[in-house]
Protein backbone atom coordinates (compact mmCIF):
# COMPACT_ATOMS: atom_id res chain seq x y z
CA UNK A 1 0.00 0.00 0.00
CA UNK A 2 1.54 2.97 -0.86
CA UNK A 3 2.38 5.39 2.11
CA UNK A 4 0.19 8.42 2.67
CA UNK A 5 1.04 12.24 3.27
CA UNK A 6 -0.26 13.06 6.39
CA UNK A 7 -0.86 16.58 7.92
CA UNK A 8 0.64 17.43 11.55
CA UNK A 9 -0.18 19.97 14.28
CA UNK A 10 2.70 20.63 17.24
CA UNK A 11 1.17 23.21 19.67
CA UNK A 12 1.50 24.34 23.34
CA UNK A 13 -1.09 25.89 25.25
CA UNK A 14 -0.99 27.28 28.51
CA UNK A 15 -1.40 25.20 31.48
CA UNK A 16 -4.35 27.67 32.93
CA UNK A 17 -6.99 28.58 31.70
CA UNK A 18 -7.95 24.73 31.36
CA UNK A 19 -11.14 25.99 29.58
CA UNK A 20 -9.09 26.30 26.04
CA UNK A 21 -7.04 23.44 26.47
CA UNK A 22 -10.21 21.19 27.06
CA UNK A 23 -11.78 23.11 24.09
CA UNK A 24 -9.33 22.09 21.89
CA UNK A 25 -8.82 18.27 23.02
CA UNK A 26 -12.62 18.09 22.30
CA UNK A 27 -12.12 19.45 18.99
CA UNK A 28 -9.19 17.15 18.03
CA UNK A 29 -11.38 14.54 19.58
CA UNK A 30 -14.07 15.33 16.60
CA UNK A 31 -11.90 15.73 13.90
CA UNK A 32 -10.66 11.79 14.79
CA UNK A 33 -7.02 12.98 15.34
CA UNK A 34 -4.22 10.72 16.02
CA UNK A 35 -2.09 12.05 18.92
CA UNK A 36 1.92 11.43 17.85
CA UNK A 37 3.17 12.86 21.75
CA UNK A 38 2.92 15.59 24.05
CA UNK A 39 0.91 18.55 21.71
CA UNK A 40 1.74 16.80 18.17
CA UNK A 41 -1.22 15.55 16.27
CA UNK A 42 -1.59 13.71 13.07
CA UNK A 43 -4.90 13.51 10.52
CA UNK A 44 -4.72 12.00 7.07
CA UNK A 45 -3.71 14.81 4.72
CA UNK A 46 -6.64 16.33 2.60
CA UNK A 47 -7.96 20.20 1.54
CA UNK A 48 -10.45 19.18 4.35
CA UNK A 49 -8.14 17.89 7.26
CA UNK A 50 -5.67 20.95 7.08
CA UNK A 51 -7.90 23.53 6.73
CA UNK A 52 -9.47 21.84 10.57
CA UNK A 53 -6.00 21.85 11.87
CA UNK A 54 -5.49 25.43 10.29
CA UNK A 55 -8.70 26.76 11.94
CA UNK A 56 -7.23 24.73 15.14
CA UNK A 57 -3.85 26.03 15.19
CA UNK A 58 -5.83 29.59 15.07
CA UNK A 59 -8.05 29.11 17.56
CA UNK A 60 -4.24 28.13 19.46
CA UNK A 61 -3.01 30.82 19.48
CA UNK A 62 -6.18 33.01 20.29
CA UNK A 63 -5.83 31.72 23.39
CA UNK A 64 -2.13 32.42 23.79
CA UNK A 65 -0.49 29.18 22.92
CA UNK A 66 1.26 28.55 19.53
CA UNK A 67 1.00 25.75 16.88
CA UNK A 68 2.35 25.05 13.23
CA UNK A 69 0.32 22.69 10.94
CA UNK A 70 3.15 20.43 8.71
CA UNK A 71 2.08 19.03 5.13
CA UNK A 72 3.13 16.53 3.31
CA UNK A 73 4.37 14.62 6.34
CA UNK A 74 4.94 10.78 5.54
CA UNK A 75 6.41 7.83 7.29
CA UNK A 76 7.25 4.25 6.78
CA UNK A 77 4.60 1.60 5.79
CA UNK A 78 4.90 -0.10 8.84
CA UNK A 79 4.68 3.21 11.02
CA UNK A 80 1.65 4.22 9.30
CA UNK A 81 -0.19 0.95 9.98
CA UNK A 82 0.32 1.37 13.42
CA UNK A 83 -1.52 4.99 13.65
CA UNK A 84 -4.40 3.59 11.16
CA UNK A 85 -4.61 0.90 13.69
CA UNK A 86 -4.74 3.35 16.59
CA UNK A 87 -7.45 5.46 15.14
CA UNK A 88 -9.62 2.40 13.95
CA UNK A 89 -9.31 0.66 17.67
CA UNK A 90 -11.15 4.27 18.73
CA UNK A 91 -13.56 4.40 16.19
CA UNK A 92 -14.75 0.74 16.69
CA UNK A 93 -15.88 0.53 20.07
CA UNK A 94 -17.95 3.46 19.31
CA UNK A 95 -19.92 1.42 15.96
CA UNK A 96 -20.16 -1.35 18.19
CA UNK A 97 -22.25 0.02 20.99
CA UNK A 98 -24.16 1.36 17.62
CA UNK A 99 -24.66 -2.19 16.66
CA UNK A 100 -25.48 -3.66 20.33
CA UNK A 101 -27.93 -0.50 20.78
CA UNK A 102 -30.00 -1.54 18.02
CA UNK A 103 -29.54 -5.50 18.76
CA UNK A 104 -30.96 -4.35 22.09
CA UNK A 105 -34.05 -2.26 20.68
CA UNK A 106 -37.28 -1.77 22.46
CA UNK A 107 -40.83 -3.93 20.78
CA UNK A 108 -42.84 -0.85 20.78
CA UNK A 109 -42.36 0.54 16.90
CA UNK A 110 -42.94 4.28 17.94
CA UNK A 111 -39.72 3.81 20.50
CA UNK A 112 -37.88 1.94 17.85
CA UNK A 113 -38.41 4.55 14.94
CA UNK A 114 -37.39 7.01 17.99
CA UNK A 115 -34.35 4.90 18.38
CA UNK A 116 -33.43 4.27 14.41
CA UNK A 117 -32.90 8.13 13.70
CA UNK A 118 -31.20 8.57 17.05
CA UNK A 119 -28.72 6.00 15.96
CA UNK A 120 -28.35 6.84 12.09
CA UNK A 121 -27.53 10.69 13.88
CA UNK A 122 -25.03 8.96 16.25
CA UNK A 123 -23.85 6.86 13.07
CA UNK A 124 -23.40 10.64 11.04
CA UNK A 125 -20.96 12.12 14.06
CA UNK A 126 -18.98 9.20 14.01
CA UNK A 127 -18.38 9.00 9.89
CA UNK A 128 -17.29 12.98 10.03
CA UNK A 129 -14.08 11.40 11.70
CA UNK A 130 -14.06 8.11 10.42
CA UNK A 131 -10.43 8.45 8.09
CA UNK A 132 -10.21 4.51 8.67
CA UNK A 133 -13.67 2.83 7.94
CA UNK A 134 -12.92 -0.42 10.73
CA UNK A 135 -14.83 -2.54 9.88
CA UNK A 136 -16.99 -2.63 12.50
CA UNK A 137 -18.25 0.84 10.56
CA UNK A 138 -20.15 -1.40 8.39
CA UNK A 139 -21.67 -4.45 10.58
CA UNK A 140 -23.08 -1.11 12.44
CA UNK A 141 -24.90 0.66 9.74
CA UNK A 142 -26.10 -2.68 8.66
CA UNK A 143 -27.73 -3.38 12.30
CA UNK A 144 -29.43 0.18 12.27
CA UNK A 145 -30.67 -0.38 8.57
CA UNK A 146 -32.33 -4.03 9.86
CA UNK A 147 -33.84 -1.91 12.55
CA UNK A 148 -35.19 0.50 10.51
CA UNK A 149 -36.71 -2.35 8.28
CA UNK A 150 -38.45 -3.89 11.37
CA UNK A 151 -39.50 -0.95 12.33
CA UNK A 152 -41.17 -0.23 8.81
CA UNK A 153 -42.59 -3.34 9.08
CA UNK A 154 -44.22 -3.28 12.44
CA UNK A 155 -48.11 -3.32 12.59
CA UNK B 1 -13.03 45.56 -4.84
CA UNK B 2 -10.79 42.52 -4.68
CA UNK B 3 -11.81 39.76 -2.25
CA UNK B 4 -9.33 36.98 -1.44
CA UNK B 5 -9.77 33.84 0.06
CA UNK B 6 -8.03 30.04 -0.22
CA UNK B 7 -8.09 28.15 -3.70
CA UNK B 8 -10.69 25.09 -3.29
CA UNK B 9 -14.24 26.30 -2.25
CA UNK B 10 -16.47 24.39 0.24
CA UNK B 11 -19.10 25.71 2.18
CA UNK B 12 -18.28 28.64 4.34
CA UNK B 13 -16.27 30.47 1.17
CA UNK B 14 -19.15 29.98 -1.06
CA UNK B 15 -21.66 31.03 1.53
CA UNK B 16 -19.08 34.20 2.25
CA UNK B 17 -18.63 34.87 -1.58
CA UNK B 18 -22.79 35.08 -1.92
CA UNK B 19 -23.22 36.92 1.02
CA UNK B 20 -20.19 39.61 0.09
CA UNK B 21 -22.04 39.84 -3.31
CA UNK B 22 -25.63 40.03 -1.78
CA UNK B 23 -24.91 42.51 0.87
CA UNK B 24 -21.19 43.82 0.99
CA UNK B 25 -19.78 44.97 -2.33
CA UNK B 26 -22.47 44.37 -5.57
CA UNK B 27 -19.20 44.43 -8.18
CA UNK B 28 -17.07 41.93 -6.00
CA UNK B 29 -13.89 40.64 -7.66
CA UNK B 30 -12.51 37.21 -6.34
CA UNK B 31 -9.25 36.07 -6.15
CA UNK B 32 -8.08 32.45 -5.02
CA UNK B 33 -4.65 31.70 -3.35
CA UNK B 34 -2.97 28.96 -1.59
CA UNK B 35 -0.69 30.42 0.71
CA UNK B 36 -2.06 33.42 2.80
CA UNK B 37 0.92 35.15 1.80
CA UNK B 38 0.58 35.25 -1.87
CA UNK B 39 -3.02 37.91 -1.29
CA UNK B 40 -2.32 40.78 -3.52
CA UNK B 41 -1.91 43.83 -1.05
CA UNK B 42 -5.40 45.89 -2.48
CA UNK B 43 -7.48 42.39 -1.97
CA UNK B 44 -9.08 42.05 1.18
CA UNK B 45 -9.12 38.22 2.98
CA UNK B 46 -11.47 36.16 4.14
CA UNK B 47 -11.94 32.49 5.30
CA UNK B 48 -8.07 32.61 5.15
CA UNK B 49 -6.36 31.67 8.55
CA UNK B 50 -4.60 35.44 9.80
CA UNK B 51 -7.65 37.46 8.04
CA UNK B 52 -10.00 39.21 10.32
CA UNK B 53 -12.83 38.17 8.43
CA UNK B 54 -12.65 34.46 9.00
CA UNK B 55 -13.30 32.05 12.25
CA UNK B 56 -12.96 33.62 15.12
CA UNK B 57 -14.54 32.63 18.96
CA UNK B 58 -15.68 29.52 17.18
CA UNK B 59 -17.89 31.47 14.59
CA UNK B 60 -16.96 30.52 10.80
CA UNK B 61 -16.64 33.03 8.58
CA UNK B 62 -20.04 33.72 7.07
CA UNK B 63 -20.92 34.31 11.18
CA UNK B 64 -17.69 36.48 11.44
CA UNK B 65 -18.79 38.65 7.92
CA UNK B 66 -22.57 38.71 9.18
CA UNK B 67 -21.10 40.30 12.62
CA UNK B 68 -18.61 42.77 11.29
CA UNK B 69 -20.87 44.26 8.78
CA UNK B 70 -24.07 44.20 11.36
CA UNK B 71 -26.18 42.21 9.19
CA UNK B 72 -28.94 41.23 11.12
CA UNK B 73 -31.43 39.68 8.82
CA UNK B 74 -32.94 36.73 10.32
CA UNK B 75 -33.30 34.43 7.29
CA UNK B 76 -29.04 35.32 7.17
CA UNK B 77 -28.14 33.96 10.72
CA UNK B 78 -30.79 31.17 9.90
CA UNK B 79 -28.67 30.50 7.03
CA UNK B 80 -25.45 30.88 8.59
CA UNK B 81 -26.54 28.07 11.44
CA UNK B 82 -26.95 25.63 8.51
CA UNK B 83 -23.43 27.18 6.96
CA UNK B 84 -21.77 27.06 10.92
CA UNK B 85 -23.21 23.24 10.75
CA UNK B 86 -21.97 22.25 7.10
CA UNK B 87 -18.46 23.69 7.73
CA UNK B 88 -17.54 22.83 11.66
CA UNK B 89 -20.25 20.34 12.89
CA UNK B 90 -19.45 21.01 16.01
CA UNK B 91 -23.34 20.80 17.14
CA UNK B 92 -23.52 24.47 18.24
CA UNK B 93 -26.84 24.00 16.08
CA UNK B 94 -29.81 21.67 14.92
CA UNK B 95 -29.03 21.56 11.36
CA UNK B 96 -30.70 19.00 9.72
CA UNK B 97 -29.99 20.83 6.55
CA UNK B 98 -26.31 20.46 7.07
CA UNK B 99 -24.86 17.07 5.69
CA UNK B 100 -26.85 17.70 2.43
CA UNK B 101 -25.16 21.24 2.06
CA UNK B 102 -21.65 19.48 2.81
CA UNK B 103 -22.51 16.84 0.48
CA UNK B 104 -23.48 19.20 -2.21
CA UNK B 105 -20.48 21.50 -1.82
CA UNK B 106 -18.07 19.20 -1.66
CA UNK B 107 -19.09 17.58 -4.76
CA UNK B 108 -19.82 21.26 -6.95
CA UNK B 109 -15.57 21.55 -5.50
CA UNK B 110 -14.75 18.55 -7.47
CA UNK B 111 -16.47 19.28 -10.95
CA UNK B 112 -15.95 23.01 -11.13
CA UNK B 113 -13.04 25.52 -10.79
CA UNK B 114 -13.31 27.97 -7.98
CA UNK B 115 -14.80 31.11 -10.18
CA UNK B 116 -17.50 28.49 -11.91
CA UNK B 117 -18.22 27.07 -8.26
CA UNK B 118 -18.60 30.36 -6.71
CA UNK B 119 -21.61 31.40 -10.02
CA UNK B 120 -23.34 27.79 -9.04
CA UNK B 121 -23.54 28.65 -5.03
CA UNK B 122 -24.63 31.77 -5.98
CA UNK B 123 -27.56 30.71 -7.23
CA UNK B 124 -27.98 27.88 -4.41
CA UNK B 125 -27.86 30.44 -1.71
CA UNK B 126 -30.52 32.78 -3.66
CA UNK B 127 -33.05 29.34 -3.52
CA UNK B 128 -31.43 28.60 0.41
CA UNK B 129 -32.56 31.95 1.04
CA UNK B 130 -35.97 32.03 -0.45
CA UNK B 131 -36.59 28.89 1.31
CA UNK B 132 -35.71 29.59 4.41
CA UNK B 133 -37.21 33.11 4.61
CA UNK B 134 -40.60 31.52 3.45
CA UNK B 135 -39.84 28.68 6.36
CA UNK B 136 -39.54 31.25 9.17
CA UNK B 137 -41.89 33.34 7.54
CA UNK B 138 -44.72 30.27 8.67
CA UNK B 139 -48.45 30.15 7.27
CA UNK B 140 -48.08 27.54 3.98
CA UNK B 141 -44.42 26.89 4.96
CA UNK B 142 -41.90 27.01 2.31
CA UNK B 143 -43.09 24.34 -0.60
Amino acid sequence: MPRRPWVLMVYRLPREPSTPRIAVWRKLRRLGAVQLGDGVVALPESAETIEQFDWLAEEVTEAGGDALVWTDARTSGAQERVLLGRMAEALSGEYVVVAATAADAPGDPAARLRLVRQLRRDLYRIDRRDHVHPPEREAARRAVDELAQAAAVQP
Amino acid sequence: MRWATRAGCHVDRAACAWLIRRYVDAEPEFVFVTDPDDVPADAEPFDIRGAALSHHGGDCSFETILRRYDLTDPVLWDIARIVHEADIGDDRYDAPEAPGLDALCRGLSLVLDDHRLLDVANTMFDGLYEHRRRALAGGFGPA
